[in-house]
């Protein structure tokens, strides 16, 4: 657990998480009021990031849950090994295991597949966290479902019983916004949309986890990813856009940004012929040349767009 | 006792009451999670006890900036001692004072949109063919066979987008999927092999169904053919929701049953004509997302909106109005009777606005236009 704010801060920074305080508060609050943190955001803003920090930052066991449409309680909680099970009733038969005997252990939890949500509520030790990932793409069965097991962290099993949380495990929904969740939902969460980091801080980012790049290169990255966000792209670049990049920038071995260079390693960040074709021409001359002449630091706020 | 020196958990309360008023809604329990995240933070920063009221109270992106206006109004006419304000104060108050300024743009849209609209329109009707028109065959027009037609069509429509395969499971007779679970009970008694195979398929599930129609202008006459249709199959179809716009929408979901539907939506568009309005198919979206958020759009929704797209309001509301309606159903499809026309493309301002957002894009010209989507959805479905 978490003492304070700027523990966390320092924590996530330890790890190459570049936070903010409002996200540090809320994470704190998450982990110290035992509420699931729900976060929301553009795609490539970090939020699954958030939960990967959080277990190295705690040291403690990360458990997954991807979504997707369709997903059900046997894949989520558990699921019986049928086969095993099959197997245990004809090897006990074969050895003469008394007929009324034969199958009693057969629903013993060697026999009982654990999938991440009864993994994370089984968990002994610390606590761990689990992720609930996109959480936007499961549907309506599987959301009244985790309503029931988020607010009570206990399963029940007919054949076994009830399993009950030691410690509740730290929950961190993402959603990217597919579609709306619930109020129900989230209102048993904490809510935090993250949104795209500013000028300063997405430096902070590339610097930290592209250290080999030079300075010039990585404000100029930065400052043309900021003008590009400005744009009504169809799929505007996220954060994970912008170090693929920059990495991308790194081994080509280029120092500065231009025209030929942009277009070449455009794929890198526009993943839309409809958006590459809009960035080419004019518009990219225009954000290049205001790229450029953007002397400041990157505590100079920026003037102008591309449009 | 002063407004200034009450407790500070009274203030929590009435800061709840005053996003309650203002349209946000906060739960008890959510001010319960602020006051406990109190003993965690120092309520002395503002910007922690900001970000904490904002955590508990808010679940969704819209509500933050007036959030943060409402937050930033209430607590400094207590004059907390503090550090400076909130940045984002500045975009909260100016989102405050758009919606007069925003309607007198989109008013000066409109107006400016009215011209150039109308003429546009004039050359495309005289386009289409006239022959084969649904318009020109009234409800009361048409013989008893063609009647029988329409209505099977309909019928046959209403059931492919009624209908959906769930993502789950339940027994079946065959198919490919075996149900192991099923199979293992089975051949429990046998204590052998198992002597039986068990085989589980997707289950069908009900969609919601709401049918938005356009009953400006030349769309009445499509709009209110369909609906009498739809009402002549009356109490066959639960889960649905009708609702005509031109300026406003209109739910006539509650007049479905009545015999006189048709001097219902007759007034209606009459109405909307003795305005002389055009169509504002964004703020007419509004209201259907706003009214029907909770009873009818889920992910399990699908949404009929029938319109020729000729859109005299603001583009962006429209746009972000299907980009809400967009994530909150499964299925959007446009009918347009433009479509019908070899040489229509869907060029004007609401067309182009709506295409990004649909499913399908179908015309609805004619009894065989209407069949023929109506069998492209059959296969296209789930």
């Amino acid at each position: 657990m978490f003492q304070s704010i700027e523990e966390i801060e320092q924590k996530f920074a330890a790890q190459g998480y570049i936070t903010d305080r409002h996200l540090a508060t809320t994470v704190y609050l998450s982990t110290s009021l035992g509420k699931p943190l729900y976060l929301e955001g553009e795609p490539g803003v970090g939020k699954t990031e958030v939960a990967k920090v959080l277990a190295k930052s705690l040291d403690t066991e990360l458990i997954r849950l991807q979504c997707y449409e369709g997903l059900d309680t046997n894949l989520a909680l558990y699921e019986w090994n049928y086969l095993r099970q099959m197997l245990e009733v004809r090897l006990q038969e074969a050895r003469g295991v008394a007929k009324d005997k034969i199958g009693a252990n057969i629903f013993d939890e060697q026999f009982l597949l654990e999938r991440p949500l009864l993994r994370a509520i089984q968990h002994h030790g610390k606590r761990p966290v689990l992720l609930i990932d996109e959480i936007d793409r499961s549907d309506d069965e599987f959301e009244a479902f985790l309503l029931e097991v988020l607010s009570d962290f206990q399963i029940t099993i007919p054949e076994v019983g009830t399993i009950r949380a030691e410690q509740p495990p730290f929950v961190v929904l993402t959603s990217n916004r597919t579609r709306e969740m619930h109020d129900a939902l989230k209102r048993r969460c904490l809510y935090h949309w993250i949104d795209y980091p500013t000028l300063e801080k997405e430096l902070d980012i590339v610097l930290t986890k592209v250290p080999e790049i030079k300075e010039l290169l990585s404000i100029q990255v930065c400052k043309f990813m900021e003008l590009l966000r400005r744009e009504d792209f169809y799929k505007r670049p996220g954060i994970a856009e912008t170090l693929d990049w920059a990495n991308a920038l790194l081994s080509l071995g280029i120092d500065e940004l231009d025209q030929h260079v942009i277009e070449t390693t455009m794929s890198c960040i526009l993943k839309y012929r409809q958006d590459q074709e809009k960035l080419a021409g004019d518009n990219l001359q225009k954000a290049l040349a205001l790229t450029k002449n953007f002397k400041g630091g990157p505590t100079v706020s920026a003037q102008g767009s591309i449009n | 006792m002063t407004h200034q020196s009450l407790p500070f958990i009274t203030h929590i309360i009435l800061f709840g009451r005053k996003l309650h008023d203002a349209g946000i809604d906060v739960n008890p329990a959510n001010l319960i999670d602020l006051s406990r995240s109190l003993q965690y933070i120092d309520i002395a920063s503002r910007r922690d006890f900001y970000a904490a009221a904002l955590a508990t109270l808010i679940i969704n992106r819209e509500d933050m900036e007036l959030f943060t206006l409402l937050f930033n109004e209430y607590w400094d006419a207590l004059e907390m001692p503090e550090e400076p304000a909130d940045p984002e104060k500045k975009t909260g108050e100016g989102a405050a004072d758009s919606p007069d300024t925003r309607r007198q743009r989109q008013r000066a849209d409109g107006e400016n949109a009215d011209d150039g609209n109308e003429d546009d329109a004039e050359s495309e009707q005289t386009g289409y063919s006239s022959q084969e028109l649904l318009a020109q065959k009234d409800i009361d027009s048409m013989t008893d066979e063609e009647l029988e037609q329409a209505r099977k069509i309909i019928a046959e429509l209403i059931a492919i987008l009624a209908n959906r395969r769930s993502r789950r499971f339940k027994p079946a007779k065959s198919g490919a999927q075996l149900d192991f679970r099923k199979i293992f009970r089975r051949s429990m008694p046998y204590g052998e092999y198992c002597l039986k195979l068990a085989h589980r398929t997707h289950r069908l599930k009900k969609n919601k169904l709401i049918l938005f129609c356009d009953v400006s202008g030349s769309m009445e006459r499509y709009s209110r053919f369909l609906i009498q249709l739809i009402c002549a199959m009356g109490a066959k179809i639960s889960n649905i929701e009708v609702a005509v716009f031109s300026t406003r929408m209109t739910s006539i979901t509650p007049y479905l049953n009545r015999k006189d539907i048709d001097e219902v939506i007759k007034q209606m568009s009459d109405q909307v004509h003795d305005w002389a309005g055009g169509t504002n198919i964004g703020s007419c979206l509004r209201e259907l997302n706003e009214q029907q958020a909770h009873q009818m759009l889920s992910s399990h929704t699908v949404a009929v909106i029938l319109s020729d797209g000729w859109d005299q309001g603001d583009a962006g509301l429209m746009r972000s109005e299907m980009e809400q309606l967009r994530r909150r159903v499964n299925k959007i499809i446009w009918l347009n009777p433009l479509l019908g026309n070899v040489n229509y493309q869907p060029l004007c301002k609401g067309m182009q606005t709506a295409l990004p957002f649909l499913d399908y894009f179908l015309p609805v010209h004619n009894l065989e236009s209407l069949a023929e989507a109506t069998k492209l959805l059959r296969t296209l479905w789930h």
